[in-house]
């Protein structure tokens, strides 16, 4: 059971290891603030369909099963993307066309064929919740990285009086502004699946 | 033809489901985004309007980038248009609203719903974008819609987002025409 909730983050972490997903995490990773909403949009997508999945999938018949989930994963994007629109807009206009994209997130259909078309209810909620929250950490990482070296900024939710944008003195002036776009992107996510790497091949060396 | 039917009721069954669970969050959503939207035209309206007031929305149907005006009044007379515009972004369609003098030129321009790429397009959200490229033209000089008609700095400033610009500049060089046109008649 465990294993179900920690493959997700550590050993099958949809960013790092799977490489799932590429294309939102490279996109809204410009801001930290982004990547927490769009992990918490895919977290939200990804359990209702998981649990949807898993609950009709003695229901649903084989031959017309991707389409089923396709219209399960849909109707919750959409569903994220009014809520979104209505009660934060302005996360949803950071966003931008990237919350309807969750649809062809390829986590989330590879999650709903994969793990929860085969297995019960609580596995695929715990399966759900470690693919999420593994997904979520590494567009956090990446956005760390980016923003601070790209804006010289950390960007979160806005509190009360404060604008939730916390600014680093000498990198706030003189940014890294590559670190900003697509080329950037590539380069963080590229350094930190090499770190990634480093840490997985260490826990496996046996102990001499 | 049995089997047919039976997967394909099930998958009827299932869209139905969505649909109502869609209709539900869409009556609970829909009220409130429509409130925020009028907010943010309101608000929109405060930002391109330097001086002066604007006056009632009049809709327009025949045309393929204004939508509707204002007229700009200060005192009694019209110093003005606020055009409400549609072009083509990246990403569907980008609306946008601005202000313009009599002659055409653009005073103060938002850019309101649209699907552009975050970090690339969505940049022309930034009033910084609109004054960089566009405030100031369509008077005596003419609006920007291509690169070609940049300087150096400003054309690798759009870089990546050309189609932004181009959609932008388009519309905008529209809603001058259209003011021109107006004239000081409402």
């Amino acid at each position: 059971m465990i294993k179900d909730i920690t493959r997700g983050f550590f050993k099958e972490n949809p960013v790092f290891v799977v490489l799932l997903g590429l294309c939102p995490a490279l996109g809204v990773s410009t801001k930290v603030v982004n990547s927490i909403g769009m992990g918490a949009g895919v977290i939200f997508v990804l359990l209702g369909s998981n649990i949807m999945v898993s609950m009709l999938k003695n229901f649903i018949p084989e031959k017309v099963r991707i389409p089923a989930y396709i219209v399960i994963i849909a109707s919750f994007v959409t569903i994220v993307q009014m809520v979104m629109q209505a009660f934060m807009p302005d996360l949803y206009k950071s966003l931008g066309v990237f919350v309807p994209l969750i649809v062809v997130n390829c986590i989330i259909l590879g999650r709903a064929e994969a793990f929860a078309n085969k297995n019960n209810l609580f596995r695929s909620i715990l399966d759900a919740l470690g693919m999420g929250i593994g997904f979520t950490f590494a567009l956090f990482l990446i956005s760390l990285v980016r923003e601070i070296l790209g804006a010289g900024t950390i960007t979160l939710f806005p509190m009360g009086s404060w604008d939730g944008i916390i600014v680093i003195p000498i990198l706030s002036n003189a940014p890294v502004r590559v670190m900003a776009l697509a080329a950037g992107a590539l380069l963080v996510l590229g350094y930190l699946k090499a770190l990634w790497n480093v840490f997985e091949a260490r826990k496996k060396e046996p102990v001499s | 033809m049995k089997q047919a039917t039976i997967v394909g009721g099930k998958l009827a069954l299932i869209c139905a489901l969505a649909a109502v669970s869609l209709g539900v969050a869409n009556e609970i959503t829909a009220p409130v985004i429509a409130e925020l939207k009028a907010k943010q035209l309101k608000e929109a309206l405060q930002m391109v309007v330097p001086s002066g007031e604007a006056g009632e929305e009049t809709f327009v149907e025949d045309h393929p980038a204004v939508t509707a005006y204002y007229p700009i009044t200060e005192g009694n007379s019209t110093t003005g248009y606020v055009i409400k515009l549609v072009g083509k972004g990246y990403a569907g369609d980008l609306v946008l609203l601005a202000s313009f003098s009599l002659e055409g030129e653009i005073l103060g321009s938002v850019l309101l719903d649209n699907e552009e790429t975050p970090g690339l397009g969505k940049e022309a959200e930034n009033p910084e974008y609109m004054k960089r490229f566009y405030i100031g033209t369509g008077g005596t000089s003419p609006v920007p819609a291509k690169k070609s008609e940049l300087s150096q700095a400003n054309a690798d400033a759009v870089s990546g987002a050309t189609i932004t610009f181009i959609g932008i500049g388009q519309a905008l060089s529209a809603g001058s025409e259209y003011t021109k046109k107006l004239g000081g008649a409402q």
